[in-house]
């Protein structure tokens, strides 16, 4: 029964990983800045997949875009992402969906408890990468936050509420 | 079932398709991390060179500018971005808005970087069995302690296979919808509601089964991978493929 529910959960890592490098290339236009839906699975991964699994998926997913594999959103592929100004944001990805994944298998799955996570992951991510991004473009930390984080906000609240009835309808798949 | 994708293994017997995988995934390293330096004249010797190398393994260029379609959205997202934000001699002025020669130039240069990547990544796809790619992660990886080699090797091959599963669905799902007339909603909430949860949980499903295949043939860790050889072929390219990377960062 462990080794299924270990197979399970490993094709499960992988789809997520897979839809997290499609939701790269999804944009929804609303606003003045587009919607990736890049960050709505990474936060996905953490509410269905849980802690461990949820890093396992999103480091596959991260490994592959290292190796050049097209997975991330914009500008190049490679090893050098990690270096560009928005490597801290893909970096920050790996402890956000560990404390998304943490806070659900902690406290009962409710709608409350999910939203109070994907905030956490997104402060975890915004931290990340708003730090990355002051040290290599030496900009303020107000001016770096105005480029690198405010106008994503809306887009964030609005993936935050896609994601609880998404997590809602899938769970029961998942763990029947 | 919707018709292949660009992005599924195409069996087939061109000089891609023959090189060993673990050249392979050293050529997709090299290639992308050299595009980073790449200008004008060296990002068209590598689009032709990969259009080349796309169309001799079996893809036709009308199926590659279909793949394209996906992205152009993201590309001219990309664009206006750059277009609008890099200082520089304005070219057009509009209110508040100024668009920069040096912005155009930009954009122009990372959408094009971009459209590298895709190629490069779809010319190893589109050449490389699932299994090869498995084996060849499985070889990167064996080095470092500490790391599950087995079993990341065997999530990024699911990965990879995973991606034309996602798209195919996608089509079928909004086929669907588009047969029960959804196109009356002008509602862009309702709509993207009732295609993104189906669209999950069918994806989710198709996952299933397949974990349930997996288990049926008693899917193990410790499985006979197939053999990896590298013949002179490999070190031609390979050599052809470092001089192209090296003049392309020393230009």
């Amino acid at each position: 029964m462990i080794a299924t529910k270990q197979l399970r959960m490993t094709v499960y890592a992988s789809l997520l990983a897979a839809l997290t490098a499609a939701g790269a290339y999804l944009t929804i236009p609303i606003g003045p800045v587009p919607i990736v839906l890049q960050s709505l699975f990474i936060f996905l991964s953490g509410l269905l997949l849980g802690s461990r699994w949820g890093v396992a998926s999103v480091g596959v997913y991260l490994l592959a875009g290292a190796l050049g594999l097209p997975v991330f959103a914009g500008g190049v592929g490679g090893i050098g992402r990690f270096a560009g100004p928005t490597g801290g944001y893909l970096l920050g990805f790996l402890p956000a969906v560990y404390v998304i994944g943490l806070i659900t298998e902690k406290t009962r799955k409710r709608v409350v408890f999910d939203v109070f996570a994907m905030v956490c992951g997104s402060i975890i991510i915004y931290s990340c990468g708003v730090s990355w991004l002051k040290i290599l473009t030496g900009m303020t930390l107000t001016k770096t936050m105005v480029v690198g984080m405010y106008p994503f906000i809306l887009g964030d609240a609005l993936k935050i509420a896609a994601a609880v009835p998404i997590a809602k309808a899938l769970r029961p798949v998942i763990n029947p | 079932m919707a018709e292949l994708s660009a992005f599924n293994f195409r069996p087939g017997s061109s000089v891609l398709h023959g090189l060993d995988v673990r050249f392979k995934l050293i050529f997709l390293v090299l290639i992308s991390f050299t595009s980073l330096k790449a200008y004008t004249v060296a990002l068209s010797v590598l689009t032709l060179v990969l259009v080349t190398a796309l169309m001799h393994s079996g893809l036709s260029l009308k199926s590659i500018l279909k793949t394209f379609r996906y992205v152009v959205v993201l590309l001219a997202f990309i664009f206006v971005t750059r277009a609008l934000s890099t200082p520089g001699s304005v070219v057009v002025e509009f209110k508040a808005i100024s668009i920069t020669r040096e912005g155009i130039y930009y954009g122009v240069m990372i959408c094009w970087r971009l459209v590298i990547v895709i190629l490069t990544g779809l010319s190893f796809v589109l050449t490389t069995r699932p299994s090869e790619i498995k084996a060849a992660v499985e070889w990167a990886l064996n080095p470092f302690p500490f790391i599950p080699a087995k079993r990341i090797a065997t999530m990024m091959s699911l990965m990879v296979r995973f991606l034309p599963v996602i798209i195919d669905q996608a089509k079928e799902t909004a086929d669907a919808q588009r047969a029960r007339g959804i196109e009356n909603r002008k509602n862009p909430v309702y709509r993207l509601g009732k295609l993104g949860i189906p669209l999950m949980r069918r994806t989710f499903e198709r996952a299933d089964k397949l974990a349930v295949a997996m288990e049926a043939r008693c899917y193990s860790e410790n499985r006979t991978d197939p053999v990896l050889s590298s013949g002179i072929m490999d070190w031609i390219a390979l050599c052809g493929v470092v001089c192209l990377c090296l003049v392309i960062i020393s230009a």
